[in-house]
C-alpha cells in the first residue's frame, strides 16, 4: 500500500498512535546528541540528523533488565518472572540500517532457545523507518548489501519526496494495520513518479572479498597493527545495533535477589577471563580480531547473515578513531591483490 | 612545526634513543586525528600536528600492547605533560622510561575544548625537547581556572542531585571514560572485582551512580584535567565537571595542583607526622 504523509500531520500521527495505546519512540535532540527516545508530541521529533547516537537495539535488548527475582526461605525458593516488559510501541523515524538489524538478530535470539524478552518485544513494536536523505563518511550500508532506503526489518518505510512530504510504503501486514488504523492522517499519492530524496552512500568495499580473507588470515599481522590504538572500552559494541552479547549477574542479599541481564562486549579484557586466571583473548589484537570475525565470518557461517548493517556508529564514537570500514577496505584490497 | 617534529622523531628513531614515537596522525575525517605508533624512521611523515590533536597520548603508557613496542617518545601538549609528572610521582614509570616531545599549543578542538579556556601550560612544564616557538605561560588566578564550575556551584544540593541523576541515567557502562584515562591504570578496576561485587555492573541508577562517583573519587587530587573522559563519553555526560570540582577542592584544602610541579608531594598519597589535617592523626 502506498500513501503520502505531510510533515504537518506528524502530530496527528503521534496523537493517533497514543489514542490507540502506542508509546512512540523517535529521534529527539538532547544537548549535543540525537537519541531514539520516547516522545509525547511531534514537536520533540528531530529529523535533521544522519544517525541517532543510540541504536534501535536498546528497545529490544535494553542495556540492563531484570530477568527474574527470587527469594530464599529455608529450603524453599520462589521465583517471580517479570511482566509487562513488552510495551506496545512504534519506533518512528529510525534509519533503514537500524531496522535491518532486527531480522539479523532474530536469528540468534530464536536459535537454540527462543528469548522471550526479544521475541515478545519484536511482536509488540512496529517499525516506521525514514529513508536517509543524507549520510556521512562513516556510513557504509551499501557495502554490506543494504541501502539508505532498504526495507529490511521495517513495517513501514517513509521516503522524503519534498521538504514537507513523505511517501509512505507499507512493508508488512503489521505496517498495513498501523496505517489503516490512522487513515485520516495519510493522503493518497498523486499520479506520477515521486521525487524520492535518498542519500547516495559510497560503496567502499566488495563484501564478497571479506570472508575468504578472514578464512585464511587468523594470524595476520594486521590485527595487531590496526588495533594498537584501541583502548579496550565497550563503546563500539554498545552503540552497535547488531552486537548482542550480554552478561547475567545476580544482585542479591542472603535471602533475595534479582537476576539481571546486562550488555557485555568482546573488547573488554574481562570478557573472556576464565576462573582459572587464563584468558584466551588477553591482548587487544585478539579482541579486535574477534569483533571482525564474529561479524563477517562466524555469524555468516552460523546464520548466513553478516552481523553488520553499515550504520557507522562504532567508528563515529570510537575514542581512538578505529574505523571499521577502513579495516574492511584494507581486507578487500588484500584479497584482491591475492587474485 | 610539523617538519621540526618529524625531523626530531626521525633522529630519535635513527639514533635508537627510543623504539617508538606515540604521536598524532591523520584521522577518519579532516576534523579528526588519531594516535599513531611510529617505529620506522621512514614513517615519520605520518606524524601531524594541528588543532584537532586533542588526545592525551600518555594513556598508551599503561597499555601492554604499546609498551611492548619498547621505549617511547611521546608527543605531549602542556596539559598531557602533567600526566607524566603524576605517573612518575605515583611510581608507574621512571623519568628515563619516556622521552617527552613537548609541543607548544594554543588550544585544541573545534570549538575550543573547555580545558583550553584557562590554559596556563601552553608550553609544557616538563620535556626533553620542545617543538614549536616557546609561549610564555600565563599565571591564571584560582577563580578563573575553575570558572566552568560557577554555574554548577550555584545549584542547590537537590538541584545538583537531580542534575547528576539525569546525567548518569544516560551512562551505558562502556567504561570508555576509564579506558581512556591515563591515570586509571589499575590492572583490575574495582568494577571488575566481583567477589564481592563492590559496584553493580548494571547500567541502572544505583550501578551508574556508584560507578561514576567511584571513578571521579579515585581521581581526586590526581586528575590533571585533560578532559579525555568527557571527550570520549558516547553518552555525552559532562564527567569533567566532577573531576574539576574535586581538583578545586584539593587545591583549596591542600594547595596542591596535580602534575603541576614535579617536586610537590602528592596530595592523597603522602604521610606526614606533622600533617596539618587533624583527622589523619
Amino acid at each position: 500500500m502506498e500513501k503520502t504523509l505531510k510533515k504537518e500531520n506528524f502530530n496527528s500521527l503521534i496523537t493517533g498512535l497514543k489514542d490507540q495505546g502506542y508509546r512512540t519512540i523517535a529521534p529527539k535532540k538532547d544537548n549535543n546528541l540525537v537519541t531514539l527516545d520516547e516522545v509525547q508530541s511531534a514537536d520533540e521529533i528531530h529529523l535533521d540528523h544522519v544517525q541517532t547516537n543510540n541504536s534501535i537495539k536498546e528497545y529490544f535488548l535494553p542495556k540492563t533488565e531484570k530477568i527474574l527475582s527470587y527469594t530464599l526461605e529455608k529450603n524453599k525458593v520462589s521465583i517471580e518472572e517479570p511482566e509487562g516488559f513488552a510495551v506496545k510501541s512504534v519506533v518512528f523515524g529510525s534509519r533503514p540500517c537500524d531496522a535491518a538489524s532486527l531480522p539479523i538478530m532474530d536469528k540468534v535470539f530464536n536459535w537454540d532457545c527462543s528469548d522471550k524478552f526479544w521475541v515478545e518485544r519484536r511482536e509488540a513494536i512496529t517499525i516506521v523507518t525514514i529513508a536517509c536523505d543524507k549520510c556521512d563518511n562513516y556510513c557504509f550500508c551499501t557495502s554490506v548489501g543494504l541501502a539508505p532506503d532498504s526495507k529490511e526489518g521495517s513495517d513501514v518505510l517513509l521516503t522524503k519526496i519534498s521538504d514537507d512530504e513523505y511517501l509512505v510504503e507499507t512493508v508488512t501486514e503489521k505496517g498495513e494495520g498501523l496505517i489503516k488504523g490512522l487513515e485520516t492522517v495519510f493522503s493518497d499519492p498523486v499520479a506520477g513518479t515521486p521525487d524520492r530524496q535518498v542519500a547516495s552512500v559510497e560503496k567502499k568495499f566488495e563484501i564478497d572479498k571479506i570472508k575468504p580473507w578472514l578464512d585464511e588470515n587468523f594470524a595476520h599481522k594486521i590485527w595487531a597493527e590496526f588495533s594498537m590504538k584501541c583502548i579496550s572500552c565497550g563503546a563500539c559494541t554498545f552503540v552497535c545495533p547488531t552486537c548482542h552479547c550480554f552478561d547475567i549477574v545476580d544482585e542479591c542479599t542472603m535471602s533475595k535477589g534479582d537476576r539481571v541481564k546486562n550488555w557485555d562486549g568482546c573488547q573488554f579484557k574481562m570478557f573472556t577471563l576464565h576462573t582459572s586466571g587464563h584468558n584466551p583473548r588477553s591482548t587487544q589484537d585478539q579482541r579486535w580480531r574477534q569483533r571482525i570475525m564474529h561479524k563477517f565470518k562466524y555469524y555468516v557461517e552460523k546464520f548466513d547473515n553478516i552481523l553488520c548493517v553499515g550504520c557507522g556508529r562504532c567508528s563515529r564514537v570510537c575514542p581512538a578513531d578505529m574505523n571499521i570500514s577502513e579495516m574492511l577496505e584494507i581486507i578487500a584490497t588484500e584479497e584482491n591483490q591475492k587474485e | 612545526m610539523i617538519e621540526a617534529l618529524r625531523k626530531k622523531a626521525e633522529e630519535l628513531l635513527r639514533s635508537n634513543t627510543v623504539d617508538v614515537i606515540y604521536g598524532y596522525g591523520e584521522g577518519s575525517t579532516p576534523e579528526r586525528t588519531r594516535p599513531v605508533f611510529i617505529t620506522k624512521p621512514e614513517d615519520v611523515n605520518k606524524l601531524i600536528w594541528n588543532k584537532y590533536c586533542v588526545y592525551n597520548l600518555t594513556t598508551y603508557l599503561k597499555r601492554q600492547e604499546s609498551r611492548k613496542l619498547g621505549k617511547p617518545a611521546i608527543v605531549v601538549k602542556g596539559c598531557d605533560a602533567k600526566t607524566i609528572v603524576v605517573l612518575i610521582k605515583e611510581s608507574q614509570i621512571k623519568r628515563e622510561d619516556v622521552y617527552i616531545l613537548g609541543v607548544t599549543c594554543n588550544g585544541v578542538g573545534e570549538p575550543l575544548a573547555t580545558k583550553c579556556k584557562a590554559c596556563d601550560v601552553n608550553t609544557p612544564r616538563i620535556y626533553d625537547d620542545l617543538i614549536g616557538e616557546k609561549i610564555e605561560n600565563k599565571e591564571i588566578p584560582f577563580d578563573e581556572r575553575y570558572a566552568e564550575l560557577d554555574e554548577y556551584e550555584k545549584l542547590s544540593e537537590k538541584e545538583k542531585w537531580d542534575f547528576w541523576q539525569k546525567q548518569f541515567a544516560k551512562c551505558i557502562k562502556c567504561y570508555a571514560c576509564s579506558s581512556i584515562c591515563p591515570l586509571c591504570f589499575c590492572d583490575r578496576c574495582i568494577v571488575d572485582k566481583n567477589q564481592p561485587q563492590w559496584i553493580d555492573p548494571s547500567a541502572h541508577p544505583r550501578g551508574n551512580l556508584s560507578w561514576n562517583v567511584t571513578r571521579a573519587y579515585h581521581l581526586a587530587g590526581r586528575c590533571i584535567n585533560c578532559e579525555e573522559c568527557q571527550r570520549v563519553c558516547p553518552a555525552d555526560i559532562p564527567l569533567n565537571l566532577l573531576n574539576k570540582k574535586l581538583a578545586k577542592e584539593t587545591e583549596k584544602n591542600f594547595n596542591y595542583r596535580s602534575g603541576y610541579n614535579i617536586d610537590d608531594e602528592l596530595a592523597m598519597a603522602t604521610y606526614k607526622e606533622d600533617d596539618n589535617q587533624d583527622f589523619i592523626k
